[in-house]
């Protein structure tokens, strides 16, 4: 059975596509082209690291992968199903469970919570049982190193350090095929930076979860098989066996908010 | 020490233009231990990487040179198989420590992979953008391939060659992100002088 035929297409389909994902955003009269003919695989189990400055369409092109955005043009396809053909509920439903999406502004902690209440609430909210819930957090916490006393701290007053590492492990007690992380590393410190994206990596490994990382930092994305620019809504890639020469081009300003 | 090293290596016409790298870094490694021109072409691209792109003929032309100094002598020695006659290896002379040292004080010119493709820019016709679109999205797609290969862990920690790694890797990293949105800028610069011209 090839690889050509019907059921074995199936057993290869990535785990991500993007097929020609075109977005822009209407600011009153003028058209932005924020992404543009963007196309790429994410094999299960491997990582593809984006790399683009400001403004370049990195965030863009991840609420497009998690489904928080549909694209304008082109299609994006989560294990061969396409996002634009599912119902906002079920694309809610991706999203707390094998789709993890990591953003330096999704940290929200309520007073006189626990890290272990934290964390246990994500998987609670995916619909597990409590002593489930309790389980897989305390798992996930070890995993990420903040094991013991730690996971009873307060949610509000961790150092930045730790609540990567607590973001980190909400994101895995749900158990995602798909983890898109949007600049891994908002840390100060150079080597907590360096030791973060090591454990972004390694855990990732261990448990065979596809990495979607975009960063403004090449650093961050060391480590990751595979590179990709994105500059101006156009993506390449050192997976690209060559570039197509198209001249001249017609295109508006690349705009898009972080 | 910068004046250890006098005579012919005293002049120092080793020490620049494009090839000095090379030049030091096989002092280096005659130092460290003698070998034979293969050899030496071998560990010089081992130690520095396939980026270097290096040659053999280029190191027989290099080691020539630094015999033309005096900083490296030949003697020729049996090969393990007797029968086979003997091979030429090269060897340390009593300058070639001092002209490391002073190599390696020396500043550096400044200079940056880019510069290939700064001259096809400041020559090229309107004919030629296509192509040096091209150029720049290869030039683009190396940096990313470089990056790649920059992996951490490599060597035990806490050992000088951890320390070399880490260096290399942060160094290369830094250069490779000033190179790709030099690239990825000068082609929307292009992109809009065509929308522009069109």
């Amino acid at each position: 059975m090839g690889p050509g035929s019907l059921s074995g297409r199936r057993v290869h389909a990535p785990l991500l596509s993007f097929a020609n994902v075109g977005k822009h955003r209407c600011e009153g009269e003028r058209k932005t082209v924020v992404l543009e003919s963007v196309s790429f695989e994410l094999q299960a189990g491997s990582a593809l690291g984006i790399y683009g400055q400001r403004r370049s369409g990195k965030s863009t092109l991840l609420r497009l992968a998690v489904g928080l955005e549909l694209p304008d043009g082109g299609s994006v396809r989560f294990e061969g199903r396409g996002l634009e053909s599912m119902s906002g509920g079920e694309r809610a439903r991706l999203l707390r469970g094998p789709i993890a999406l990591l953003t330096a502004d999704g940290w929200l902690p309520s007073p006189g919570e626990t890290v272990m209440d934290h964390v246990a609430m994500s998987a609670g909210s995916a619909g597990l049982s409590l002593r489930e819930a309790r389980r897989r957090a305390l798992a996930a916490l070890d995993c990420v190193g903040v094991a013991g006393a730690s996971a009873e701290e307060m949610t509000v007053s961790l150092a930045p350090d730790t609540r990567a590492r607590v973001m980190l492990a909400r994101a895995l007690v749900r158990e995602p095929r798909l983890l898109a992380v949007d600049e891994p590393a908002p840390l100060p410190a150079l080597l907590e930076r360096e030791r973060f994206c090591a454990l972004l990596r390694e855990v990732a490994r261990e448990r065979s979860i596809a990495l979607l990382v975009a960063s403004e930092e090449l650093s961050a994305l060391q480590g990751i098989a595979s590179l990709a620019s994105l500059s101006a809504g156009e993506l390449c890639s050192t997976e690209d066996q060559g570039t197509v020469v198209e001249f001249p081009r017609r295109r508006a300003g690349a705009v898009e908010g972080q | 020490m910068v004046g250890v090293a006098e005579g012919k290596a005293g002049t120092a016409k080793w020490i620049r233009g494009r090839s000095a790298h090379l030049r030091g870094a096989l002092l280096g490694l005659v130092l460290e231990r003698p070998s034979h021109g293969g050899e030496l072409a071998n560990r010089l691209a081992m130690r520095l990487g396939e980026t270097w792109r290096i040659d053999s003929n280029d190191v027989y032309r290099l080691l020539q040179n630094l015999l033309d100094e005096g900083l490296i002598e030949v003697r020729e020695e049996p090969r393990r198989d007797k029968r086979l006659g003997t091979r030429i290896v090269y060897h340390p002379t009593e300058l070639t420590s001092a002209a490391l040292t002073r190599w390696i004080e020396t500043l550096l010119p400044r200079e940056t992979f880019r510069l290939g493709l700064h001259a096809k820019l400041a020559v090229a016709r309107e004919q030629d953008v296509p192509g040096l679109r091209l150029a720049l999205a290869q030039h683009r797609r190396e940096c990313l391939t470089l990056a790649t290969m920059m992996c951490p862990g490599d060597g035990e920690p806490g050992s000088w060659g951890a320390l070399f790694m880490d260096c290399t890797r942060d160094g290369i990293h830094q250069m490779l992100q000033t190179e790709l949105d030099w690239v990825n800028r000068t082609l929307r610069r292009i992109d809009e002088y065509a929308d522009r011209v069109a």
